[in-house]
């Protein structure tokens, strides 16, 4: 079964296939992309972060378990935590449903952030990347 | 070792996520683990299990080796009927839990897990010696598909008719499914009605009847909405049903005490068998843990392999998941016997966490008056 996948090319994508987003005010959203919940399936279970914590760049924040896996959630970016997504605590399916929309994962406060995107792949890149996998 | 497939694969492929399993390329799932998980405990699903292990166990001998192999009773075991229990090692250990099926007098039909079909060939034969049988491994010329759920009955009675409904749980008959030679027995893995049904003289090389068996059965199923079903599926209605998976819950280092399967050793049959001495001495001595059912009160997904907290850690979970049906984490896995108390508060550390949780009820461990196959009717 081949998919194919929705890579918006308005967001940077990491190694570990999370998503960032930067909103007009200077905050980001993450998330985690298509391929990556396509790969999980059926996601049951979400565990956020703490609002307010300070996170620097591919350290594990959460973690997103399907019915048959777990799998860390890096922030793509450093910053601080200002909101996580309290939806999916009971709705762990929006992920599955909408990940770049509904299924957001937390919105951060960047601290360095253009030298950080520079490191992260736009869609086309992260589109060859997923194709060498 | 390149990986096996069966009949199905090329349908696997195309409908379904392939995933290695027990040497063979296997779906995992097809349109996904809890649409077919509900579809089994509420309609019907369909399963291929090509993959497990089947033997014929002929002989004037077969009936006494076979009580020597095996902790049930199989001298009174009816003809056409089927029975579930264990092989044991001389200390007691599980070499491997399958059913056997009286098919005549001095003829037996032994399905048994895909993870130990080298295995457990070779212990049966190496035990056969003085014993007048022979044993003939037919798992390449037999398609084995599982057909669950509460209108599992309805689906088959539309392809064999009414006698279908006459089989009792664990008989086995023949039934031809649009011409082709076939068995089925009603048992299954799922805790739900339904059969296990053999398509009989279908090599692997020549897949053509287990084809249009399987999808004779997907077509008489549609007007309830059958799926077919992958291992995930499969995984997670056993786990629900609280029944043992080979590897798991049980090995060669469990004995049938502690994994709360006494019940399918017979001490006081008419023979001696394999591993009874250790098993007595077992029985009388009592066992040091036990196996026990968790739910947890609290968000989060139980795995194989996490502690079970009291105080201290007391043991480790064996298998855990995600349950559809009860919309919670739960899991099975070992314990001291003094923890084994229904309602007895326990963690299990998932991660940095010690999530609460309880001893609950387990085989099954949804409401036996609303799934599963004693449900009430109507």
């Amino acid at each position: 079964m081949k998919k194919a996948y929705r890579f918006p090319s308005e967001l940077r994508y990491s190694k570990e296939h999370e998503w960032v987003k930067v909103l007009e005010d200077g905050t980001a959203l993450i998330g985690i992309s298509d391929y990556a919940q396509d790969q999980l399936h059926e996601l049951v279970y979400v565990e956020l972060p703490q609002v307010g914590r300070e996170v620097s760049q591919m350290e594990a924040i959460g973690t997103v378990e399907s019915v048959k896996a777990v799998s860390d959630v890096y922030s793509p970016i450093s910053g601080t935590i200002l909101e996580v997504n309290n939806e999916l605590q009971n709705s762990p399916e929006l992920i599955n449903q909408d990940p770049y929309g509904k299924g957001w994962i937390a919105k951060i406060k960047p601290k360095n952030l253009e030298a950080e995107l520079r490191g992260l792949m736009d869609s086309e890149s992260y589109k060859k990347y997923i194709e060498k996998l | 070792m390149s990986l096996r497939r069966t009949h199905l694969y090329e349908y696997h492929r195309e409908h379904g996520k392939i995933i290695e399993f027990a040497g063979f390329e296997m779906p995992v799932w097809y349109e996904g683990v809890i649409p077919e998980h509900q579809a089994v405990r509420n309609s019907v699903g369909l399963f291929d299990v090509t993959h497990m292990g089947r033997s014929l166990v002929e002989g004037r001998g077969a009936e006494e080796f076979l009580d020597h192999m095996l902790t049930g009773d199989v001298s009174s075991l009816e003809p056409m009927k089927g029975l579930y229990s264990v092989m044991c090692n001389e200390r007691g250990g599980i070499v491997d839990d399958l059913i056997t099926y009286r098919l005549a007098e001095d003829r037996f039909l032994l399905v048994y897990n895909a993870s130990n079909r080298e295995k457990d060939l070779r212990w049966l034969e190496r035990h056969s010696r003085g014993f007048d049988v022979s044993i003939r491994d037919v798992s390449d010329e037999v398609a084995m598909f599982s057909l669950q759920g509460p209108r599992a009955e309805e689906t088959f009675k539309k392809l064999c008719g009414e006698e279908v409904s006459a089989l009792e749980r664990f008989q086995i008959s023949n039934f031809r499914i649009q011409g082709l030679e076939a068995m089925a027995a009603r048992t299954g893995y799922t805790g739900e009605d339904g059969f296990e049904i053999f398509i009989l003289d279908t090599p692997l090389g020549d897949p053509w009847k287990a084809v249009r068996a399987w999808e004779a059965l997907l077509g008489a199923g549609e007007e309830f909405g059958i799926k077919p079903c992958g291992l995930g599926a499969r995984d997670s209605l056993r786990l629900e049903a609280g029944l043992c998976l080979y590897g798991n819950d049980i090995d060669e280092d469990t004995n049938p005490f502690e994994a709360r399967l006494r019940w399918v050793v017979k001490l006081k049959k008419g023979r001696d068998f394999i591993g009874k001495e250790a098993l007595m001495r077992i029985a009388e001595e009592g066992v040091r843990r036990t196996r026990v059912g968790i739910a947890l009160e609290e968000k989060g997904i139980p795995r194989r392999g996490y502690e079970i907290w009291n105080q201290e850690v007391i043991g480790t979970v064996t298998s855990g998941g995600y349950s559809p049906t009860l919309d919670r984490g739960i899991a099975m896995g070992y314990v001291p016997p003094e923890y084994s108390k229904l309602e007895t508060p326990v963690r299990i550390k998932i991660r940095d966490r010690l999530l609460r949780g309880k001893i609950v009820k387990f085989h099954p461990f949804y409401d036996e008056s609303r799934y599963g196959w004693r449900r009430d009717k109507g």
